[in-house]
């Protein structure tokens, strides 16, 4: 049986704690109330992704401070008498001054079901008001309006995913320990796919380390899918779990890759299959905006199926000769035209600040018109913006008609 | 007016100085009062469409709380939400602005925050916190123009001040008004046309008005159909006839163009291929599936979709419909 390195490597002292530096100061500055017997708030709510370090920062502390952790699961209770036996109990013994402190954690509360576990919110909010002892309560998303009563009586501390960098700092140190090597390359791509998560990074890092043990690194690199060996899948595949088997081994983020799909489906598909090609794709788009927005990383697992079996079960005919992948379109296009967008931008942030909005709107509410009042004259205005001349031959038509690519000098 | 004022664009120069002279928004010009007579200011969120005179109240707020150096003093500032990157800079510039008391007014200062629903939920926690942090010298004006995209946590902490969209009776005497300042002849077909094309949104309408008047001292309705074709539309429906030919990636990379270099926002393409699909040469049958198309992908737009990806969609639905008589 082996020691899982999450648990192993979990800090022991505060000290140790990834990043959220912020968090935890707010923690330390919650208890020290408790500690002068005067908490702001008699409970906390930490909360923010998986894996960044909320329940280890209690058990690190009490570890410090020789306390106990009373730890309870908010899903394990399911009604208001199981609460107030259990929390009530541990609240109402023993106090902060006696001679081994105690803290009482709850995890996942916003596990809490809303009819299943009727009553246990209220119980909660009762216990924290009336508890001699400090609780904290962690919740990956404390928004839930059932929820509402609780924040109202918890100091609320934000933990955010843990930066990347630090992530591999992390993973390096773990592998000197337990004596593995590792490529740099394979620190970052741990690093890279963890999305700020620590624990899972450390739990990629064991998993690796087992496989290495049974020589399997070795075959991995044959494995890796290249970027045109993935869009071959995705274009080919007829089945569905052969599709979304495309993104698997391959080093790219499903954003990235996206865009490769999409700009070589024109090419790849005929125009029926494109617009159904191009519908998966768009609803892929709606997933990753969202993962990307409200860092919702569980939404890839539909993402990724519309980006690649959305686009392979599309596929009713075969092309009749073999078309080869290219670069996506969309990253040669912006690159060719740096210079006018590098142009439109900052006669953007000049518009922007004389009009008091931001650059991206001036955009659509102010450039199109300015253009329109620069067409006849207006001189005056282009003082007034302060723009120079080359903007104003710019916005007068002058470049946006040359051909793209390269400028001849 | 100072002869340097002959040169403002016309949104800058007809801007409300005071809040008597903000137009339309009689309850929140008279909770503003209020608030300036008992200097009770509380943070609040102004909500509402663009054009709509926001971010203008703020500053003639702030003007009547603080007096006429609001600016010079150090009183009142704004930061847009949009431009600053990323949370931390703002945090950074919020800090050190609120850090200490001004040495005058009434013990604390002012800060816009402007187009405020452009940051993440996550900013938008972390901001709270900052909002709560320096309270005790700063309050905040929170700008925004859907509500429903600021937190709760936030909303809840602010008094919420919702502007109305102009009506036409409203736009048109705003136009009249600047007319006549600015010595051009406005028709009423041009007025009604200006309004079809800005709706509620003032700032629009005058920016339209003063396109018009740099082609013609006349302005008609035919005026303002030259200036909005100029803005949007002549692109816009090449871009629909390249697609209706099959031709898709030629569609595209005018989209591209549209998005990227030219600037335009999917909101402004968006209305525009909405007003071109009538006159499109497809069966009528057609017209309401484009239509109904249209929609969604202005839905999935508004959620967050990526504009180019679903206007892409959009393109390669139309490329298989049959142009009518073929």
């Amino acid at each position: 049986m082996t020691v899982l390195w999450a648990e192993k490597y979990r800090p022991s002292k505060v000290s140790e704690i990834a990043d959220n530096k912020q968090a935890v100061d707010e923690f330390l500055e919650w208890i020290g109330g408790w500690l002068k017997g005067r908490p702001s708030k008699k409970a906390a709510l930490l909360y923010g992704p998986a894996g960044v370090g909320k329940t280890s920062l209690v058990h690190a502390y009490s570890r410090e401070h020789g306390w106990e952790v009373i730890e309870m699961n908010a899903s394990d209770f399911r009604t208001r008498e199981n609460v107030e036996r259990i929390v009530g109990a541990a609240s109402s013994q023993a106090s902060i001054t006696a001679a081994k402190g105690k803290i009482i954690l709850i995890d996942e509360v916003d596990g809490i079901e809303a009819r299943a576990d009727a009553g246990a919110v209220q119980s909660l909010v009762k216990i924290v008001a009336e508890s001699r002892v400090p609780i904290v309560m962690v919740a990956n998303d404390p928004w839930d309006p059932k929820l509402a009563p609780l924040r109202e009586v918890c100091q609320m501390i934000q933990f955010r995913r843990i930066p990347k960098p630090t992530v591999a700092g992390h993973i390096k140190k773990i592998a000197a320990m337990e004596k593995l090597k590792i490529s740099e390359e394979k620190v970052k791509e741990i690093a890279e796919s963890s999305g700020g998560d620590l624990r899972s990074a450390i739990n990629d890092l064991q998993m690796y380390a087992s496989a290495a043990d049974t020589g399997l690194e070795a075959g991995e690199r044959d494995r890796r899918n290249e970027v045109f060996n993935a869009l071959a899948t995705v274009f080919n595949a007829k089945s569905y779990s052969n599709a979304v088997s495309a993104l698997n081994n391959l080093d790219l983020e499903p954003v990235e890759f996206f865009t490769w799909v999409l700009d070589n489906a024109p090419e790849q598909l005929s125009p029926t299959d494109l617009a159904a090609a191009l519908e998966n794709l768009a609803k892929a788009d709606l997933f990753l905006q969202r993962v990307n927005s409200k860092q919702a990383w569980h939404l890839l697992r539909y993402a990724v199926p519309f980006m690649t079996a959305g686009v392979a079960l599309a596929k009713k005919k075969t092309t009749p000769k073999f078309v080869k992948f290219s670069y996506p379109s969309r990253i040669r296009y912006l690159s060719q035209t740096r210079g006018e967008r590098e142009m439109v931008e900052s006669i953007c942030s000049k518009l922007g600040r004389a009009l008091h909005m931001s650059s991206r709107k001036a955009r659509t509410e102010a450039l199109p018109f300015i253009k329109v009042m620069l067409s006849s004259d207006g001189e005056e205005l282009a003082d007034f913006f302060e723009l120079t001349d080359r903007e104003v031959e710019f916005l007068r038509g002058g470049e946006a008609k040359k051909p793209r690519g390269r400028s001849r000098g | 007016m100072s002869s340097e004022d002959q040169h403002l664009p016309w949104v800058e120069k007809y801007r409300p100085r005071r809040l008597d002279d903000v137009v339309n928004q009689e309850e929140v010009v008279a909770t503003l009062k209020n608030v300036v007579a008992t200097k009770n200011v509380p943070h609040m969120l102004f909500a509402g469409p663009p054009g709509t005179g926001k971010t203008a109240t703020a500053h003639a707020f702030a003007q009547e709380l603080f007096g006429p150096r609001y600016l010079e003093d150090g009183l009142f500032v704004e930061i847009n939400a949009s431009d600053e990157r990323g949370i931390e800079t703002i945090r950074e510039r919020v800090k050190t602005y609120a850090r200490t008391v001004p040495f005058r007014g009434i013990g604390f200062r002012i800060l816009l925050l402007d187009e405020s629903d452009q940051l993440t939920d996550a900013a938008q926690h972390a901001f709270r916190r900052t909002m709560e942090q320096f309270s005790a010298t700063c309050r905040f004006i929170l700008a925004a123009n859907y509500s429903n995209r600021i937190i709760e946590p936030i909303q809840s902490r602010c008094a919420v001040l919702r502007f109305k969209p102009l009506n036409m009776p409203m736009v048109e005497k705003m136009l009249r008004r600047i007319s006549e300042a600015e010595k051009i002849v406005l028709d009423d077909s041009a007025v009604q046309a200006i309004y079809e094309f800005s709706l509620g949104d003032m700032r629009k309408a005058i920016n339209i008005l003063q396109s018009a008047a740099s082609l013609s001292s006349k302005v008609d309705e035919k005026t303002v159909y030259k200036v909005m074709g100029l803005v949007s539309r002549g692109e816009v429906r090449r871009m629909l006839e390249l697609a209706l030919d099959g031709k898709f990636k030629e569609a595209r990379d005018l989209l591209r163009e549209l998005i990227y270099v030219k600037g335009h926002q999917a909101q402004d393409i968006i209305s525009t291929m909405a007003r071109e699909i009538p006159s499109l040469n497809v069966s009528e049958d057609d017209k309401i599936k484009l239509v109904d198309v249209l929609g969604e992908t202005d839905y999935r737009i508004s959620q967050g979709g990526t504009p180019e990806v679903q206007l892409q969609a959009f393109l390669a639905k139309l490329s298989l419909v049959q142009r009518a008589g073929d």
